[in-house]
């Protein structure tokens, strides 16, 4: 990983972050929430483009999609591998990975890079 | 403004007055002798206290104040040669029928046999005495569709019927609502025939098979159209038909556009809070809400101009059909249309004809 220090922002030690735990920070004048899942970190603005709400707050889920298999067929509905989080307020959802809303790709919450050194996880500023 | 008289003008929804007594002579046994011994009249709604298809709330012609020049409706079965007296009458070129009976069909709960019965005889009926596409008389085909097997027999009876260029589905009292999969083969077979689904409303709306107790039509006909077309609007999209069905045409029929604007911005914000419970859908629902057809009629013209603007900006004008709904109470004529300030020639031709040529391939 190829990143200055001055564009990195502690968070904390990894082992500090079970699955689904969130920890908020700042990142210049943003809320930015870390958030582990399936081992993985990801960094998100931590304000919902819907009505301003804390998405980090927020469960982290697997995303629920339905797959039509043929005509008068039940839609096969089962748990993906995607990761997601959804804001507590109303439930607007995210892709962790992307930030982008599960129901609308033109909707996007900015994600961060994030970065684990020494086992301390970083988030980078983008700067 | 276009001289209307001189462009091609299609009506996509007249209601042909048929009558009980002269589809029962089409249809099966057992219910061809069934009928004419039952003493049912014209309506369907003497043999004392009984009727073959549920009434409806109010009176259409308003107590006497609506009267109908060139149609025998509300008084006696049409005589066919009135559809054309009458499209002469509005400068129409080419006018689609529905049934004016199947429209309280929703409400049938007394067997399942007698939709499927009357929608066997209305085809050949109209076939043999009505429909004639040389005069640009078309039909579309009235599904029984809580009987998918025989809503499928029906549409092998039309596939090869130039006459027959759409499938209807009456939005009223539909149970389960038509998004269910339960409809999925007449709508992957209507796909395979390039048929259209023309989805109307109907009866009052709120009858009282969908919900009692409203006293006058004036309350049932406004609020009722509206939810038997949006139950349906929102049902067939949250489920996917678009999806499962992508080349399969969708029309709306006889609610205006004014809910429209309405019912998918609503829509669109519960999807944007629960995107998972309508699992097949790529994106919201009013992109696939505004790619489906809608009958104009009846236009909301007293509406502030720059509402329906916002509503035919929304609905997109290659998407609206010219519908007159004649010789119903509330018909709108091609005129509603032509004098709408807020559109151009191009859009009055093709909300008045081209679209529906596109649409229906007549």
């Amino acid at each position: 990983m190829s990143v200055d220090a001055d564009d990195l922002v502690k968070v904390g030690p990894a082992s500090e972050f079970d699955d689904g735990d969130a920890e908020i920070i700042e990142v210049g004048r943003a809320e930015v929430g870390v958030v582990r899942a399936d081992g993985e970190f990801y960094a998100i603005r931590n304000q919902c483009p819907h009505d301003g709400g804390p998405v980090c707050k927020g469960n982290v889920q697997k995303e629920l999609v339905g797959e039509f298999t043929g005509t008068g067929q039940r839609v096969e509905q089962q748990y993906s591998d995607t990761d997601i989080i959804s804001c507590p307020w109303h439930g607007w959802s995210f892709e962790l990975e992307t930030g982008i809303h599960i129901g609308d790709d033109r909707i996007q919450v900015p994600t961060y890079e994030v970065v684990v050194e020494d086992e301390i996880v970083y988030v980078h500023t983008g700067d | 403004m276009i001289d209307a008289a001189e462009e091609t003008v299609i009506d996509c929804d007249w209601h042909y007055q048929d009558s009980f007594k002269e589809v029962a002579e089409y249809m099966p046994e057992p219910w061809y002798t069934k009928y004419k011994r039952s003493n049912w009249d014209d309506a369907g709604v003497k043999q004392n206290l009984s009727s073959f298809f549920p009434t409806s709330t109010g009176d259409r012609q308003n107590y006497g104040k609506v009267l109908r020049e060139h149609s025998n409706y509300p008084d006696a079965p049409e005589e066919p040669e009135r559809v054309t007296e009458g499209m002469d009458f509005l400068d129409i070129d080419i006018s689609l029928q529905i049934s004016h009976l199947i429209l309280a069909m929703g409400g049938v709960t007394a067997d399942d046999e007698r939709v499927q019965a009357f929608t066997r005889g209305y085809i050949e009926y109209m076939l043999e005495e009505v429909l004639d596409p040389d005069e640009g008389v078309y039909g579309l085909a009235p599904m029984p569709y809580g009987d998918v097997e025989a809503s499928l027999d029906i549409l092998e009876r039309v596939e090869d019927e130039e006459a027959y260029v759409g499938a209807c589905f009456v939005t009223a009292g539909a149970s389960p609502p038509l998004g269910n999969r339960k409809y999925d083969p007449i709508y992957e077979r209507c796909e395979q025939l390039d048929m259209p689904v023309v989805y109307h409303t109907g009866g009052s709306g709120l009858d009282e098979y969908v919900r009692a107790g409203y006293q006058e039509m004036i309350e049932t006909h406004t609020l009722g159209f509206l939810e038997s077309n949006m139950s349906q609007i929102v049902s067939v999209a949250c489920q996917g038909v678009p999806e499962k069905y992508p080349d399969l045409d969708i029309v709306f029929m006889e609610s205006g556009v004014t809910y429209i604007p309405g019912l998918v911005s609503r829509l669109d914000e519960e999807y944007l809070k629960r995107p998972e419970e309508a699992p097949l859908l790529d994106t919201r629902p009013s992109e696939y809400i505004t790619d489906f057809y809608f009958g104009t009629q009846p236009l909301e013209v007293s509406a502030r101009n720059d509402l329906l603007d916002l509503c035919f900006d929304m609905i997109g004008t290659d998407r609206l059909l010219y519908a007159s709904d004649y010789p119903h109470w509330d018909f709108d004529s091609p005129s509603i249309i032509n004098e709408l300030p807020m559109l151009d020639d191009d859009d009055r031709r093709a909300i008045l004809g081209g679209n529906a040529i596109e649409v229906f391939g007549v």
